[in-house]
């Protein structure tokens, strides 16, 4: 009885553990699959630099560039700009796509530098 | 010269510790006086190495890779030090360096010689790795000064947070070379109390680590908080976690010996997941889900094939033994301490099994075509109740048999509970951004707010952003790069009694104003009167670009001065430095200079003044009785640390 009980709780767990894993699960996408999915997953993009960042109370705007296929993504980030944003060469959102706004909700951003050191590029 | 000599002594090591590991298993007490010596010249040629890499660190050696890498003239010396463990093959050479240490002190009080066998094996390997990744490589371009170590590392608490957790793994070899050991020479329980104590040294250290690296990453801003369940967290929180899963099965087999073959496993499964962790963490298949930025490494195959090597070589002996281990029971009645003491280990390795999942995630599912990670949702959804189970055994074994724990014990596990009350309770504070406007006092959660401004130090490396809260000044750091940007930053904490106040100000975002001037014309830009009077473009070799140096002349129509702006060009970027004139009136940097160098572009930033009066947004946010979570982090350590000597 008690080896069932603990078997049963133990079933329990795992689906429990598994349940939580699958929902919270970013599959890593590109942009063109991020604005086709309803789910949270992660997609990297370079800065468009056409799109000035803004940052309005605690929402901050700025729109994401696929590297290889040249769309574009507007993403909102609920938070502010993270640090070395502008340095930043690769940043990776993490959130869900609306359809109905066209914005990328992230709650989370990546930011990527090309190393620890750039500075201004003279032109 | 500078990578020639470490690298034959580098393979001198491996050769004496190949040699030890050989003599060890072969057994000879005879010999056992030479050993003992041998391991003491292993360990001088290692330590000699590592004084080497300090003594390159301290001369400002940049034709070394690492030193340049790492390592810059105008770093102070305390950080200096820690620049030895800043990146990957140095924390290597460390960790080999505490191994050997430990190796001789081993020899000197008279570890069995198959237990030392095991050891000076895992020496080997670890030797190997540092012979494939060398701190010692030349440096392939010609440096002047090194690009330092990142701002936000220079902290007293970084500096000590590597050493601590790397020592941790290095002394998680003891366990597991007395425990296999143990098998290779005659099962019996003696290897029990020294792996007991070496266990419980282990954790205080690696324990220690991952809480000054925890308490590091709340008083900086970037790092999402105490724990962000980031892969370079969990992967030594793993580790530490079922270290602490083997102290208790080591302690349990003293007085059942049934326990005794799961703390082989554990003492396997502890040590293999330090190797794995590493690996992990230094593959660069973490690279695009962690905020710690990976490089990809070559020796990432080796290290797992290192890992596979421990792990399978430690089960495959267990396995060979199985048939030698005592049978019995694990515990007499489910009323029996030990059972109650289990059933929390096996919570223990739930948790472990769950971090241990969800950071190898990427890893995992790459295999199955789409690479993905998980949220911090996760761990903390499956996490909490486990811990909670956890505590409410803890809780049950004191009532039920506490005066046997031994004091230490005690401290430790009063430590466990309030650390996991702690974290429940800070985690219920509340989170609000607000706008700040100079001097004007805004009401947040019920506490008074007045934003004074920011305050430049002279050199202007520096800079705080001032707030008064309830009467009281708190200020909040930011350290900043030599053009002006921000470089690491850090939030103003105001502690209480019932907790901490958090304020993380957000840097004030501008678009700064180009000018163009042409060489030797007059310009106006609002009330001040440009002159490009000269430029000078230094090239290194005729190839690369080293500085641009311009020279204006500024008016107001009152004073007149001469402007020297530059530009410092280094491997990774280009520097270039603001300069305030006219008595702070105006702020400006060189962006640019034309191919045929008869136009200049410079960028008109705010004076330092005007920033310090620039309006600012605030994350405030309060997190309710912090503080028990540090006092309970200690309260671990110096527990643990008491229970070594019983």
């Amino acid at each position: 009885m008690r080896k069932i009980f603990l078997a049963v709780l133990l079933i329990g767990f795992i689906a429990y553990a598994g349940i939580n894993f699958s929902e919270n699960l970013t599959p890593y996408v590109s942009i063109a699959e991020a604005t086709a999915s309803n789910k949270n997953v992660q997609v990297k993009g370079l800065l468009d630099k056409n799109f000035e960042p803004q940052q309005s109370g605690g929402e901050f705007l700025f729109n994401l560039r696929d590297e290889f296929t040249g769309e574009t993504l507007s993403v909102k980030y609920s938070g502010i700009k993270p640090d070395r944003f502008d340095a930043a060469y690769h940043v990776i959102a993490i959130g869900k796509y609306n359809s109905a706004e066209e914005i990328f909700h992230a709650q989370k951003l990546l930011v990527k530098c090309p190393s620890k050191y750039e500075g201004q590029q003279a032109q | 010269m500078t990578g020639q000599t470490p690298t034959i002594l580098l393979g001198g090591a491996l050769t004496s510790t190949a040699t030890l590991a050989w003599m060890f298993f072969k057994n000879e007490q005879a010999e056992m006086r030479h050993l003992k010596i041998l391991t003491l010249v292993s360990m001088a040629i290692i330590a000699a190495i590592s004084l080497w890499l300090w003594f390159l660190i301290f001369t400002d050696d940049f034709t070394t890779y690492y030193v340049a890498q790492y390592s810059s003239r105008d770093l102070p010396a305390m950080y200096k030090i820690s620049v030895f463990w800043a990146g990957q093959a140095g924390s290597l050479l460390f960790w080999l360096l505490i191994h050997a240490m430990i190796g001789s002190i081993l020899a000197y009080h008279n570890a069995p010689m198959k237990a030392m066998g095991v050891y000076f094996s895992v020496q080997c390997l670890l030797n190997f790795l540092v012979v494939l990744n060398s701190p010692f490589w030349e440096n392939p371009i010609a440096q002047d000064d090194g690009f330092g170590l990142n701002p936000l590392l220079q902290d007293p608490w970084m500096a000590i947070h590597p050493p601590l957790v790397f020592a941790g793994y290095a002394i998680l070899a003891v366990p597991l070379s007395l425990s296999l050991g143990n098998l290779l020479e005659s099962s019996s329980k003696k290897w029990l109390e020294p792996a007991r104590k070496w266990t419980l040294i282990a954790s205080v250290l690696l324990g220690a680590g991952i809480f000054i690296g925890g308490y590091w990453a709340y008083k900086v801003l970037g790092w999402g908080g105490y724990w962000a369940w980031d892969p370079v967290e969990n992967s030594s929180l793993v580790p530490w976690l079922v270290s602490v899963v083997l102290l208790h099965l080591i302690i349990l087999s003293k007085k059942k010996s049934a326990v005794l073959p799961m703390a082989h496993i554990a003492a396997v499964f502890t040590y293999s997941l330090v190797i794995y962790g590493t690996f992990l963490t230094r593959s660069g298949v973490l690279g695009e889900f962690s905020v710690h930025s990976f490089a990809s490494s070559k020796i990432s195959l080796a290290i797992a094939l290192v890992n596979a090597i421990i792990f399978l070589g430690g089960l495959l002996i267990i396995l060979i033994k199985a048939k030698d281990f005592p049978r019995g029971r694990m515990y007499e009645n489910f009323k029996d301490p030990a059972y109650a003491t289990l059933l929390g280990m096996l919570m223990l390795v739930f948790i472990a099994i769950v971090v241990w999942l969800g950071m190898s995630a990427p890893l995992i599912l790459q295999f199955f075509g789409k690479a993905a990670a998980v949220s911090p949702t996760f761990y903390e959804a499956v996490t909490k109740p486990l811990a909670l189970i956890m505590a409410a055994i803890m809780i049950y074994i004191f009532v039920k048999v506490g005066w046997q724990i031994s004091f230490g014990g005690k401290i430790a596990h009063l430590g466990v509970l309030a650390g996991v009350a702690a974290m429940i309770i800070s985690a219920q504070g509340e989170t609000v951004d607000r706008i700040f406007m100079n001097n004007i006092e805004v009401d947040v959660f019920g506490h008074k707010f007045t934003y004074n401004g920011q305050i430049f130090e002279t050199d202007s490396c520096r800079k705080f952003y001032v707030f008064n809260v309830d009467g009281q000044e708190v200020r909040a750091l930011t350290k900043l790069r030599e053009n002006g940007d921000d470089a690491a930053r850090e939030p103003a904490i105001l502690r209480n009694f019932t907790g901490d106040i958090y304020i993380a100000p957000n840097p004030n975002s501008f678009r700064p104003q180009e000018l163009i001037l042409d060489k030797g014309r007059f310009q106006m830009d609002g009330e001040i009167g440009y002159t490009f009077k000269s430029v000078e473009v230094k090239h290194v070799d005729d190839k690369y670009l080293e500085s641009i140096t311009a020279e204006i002349e500024v008016t107001d129509g009152v004073t007149t001065e001469n402007v020297q702006l530059l530009i410092n060009f280094r491997r990774e970027g280009a520097i270039s430095y603001p300069v305030e004139f006219l008595n702070g009136k105006r702020r400006i940097r060189l962006i640019g200079v034309s191919d045929d160098r008869l136009k200049l572009r410079l960028e008109i930033l705010p004076t330092l003044e005007e920033i310090s009066q620039l309006p600012i947004i605030a994350t405030i946010s309060t997190k309710p009785f912090i503080w028990v979570l540090w006092l309970s982090a200690a309260a671990v350590c110096a527990g643990t640390l008491a229970a070594v000597k019983k």
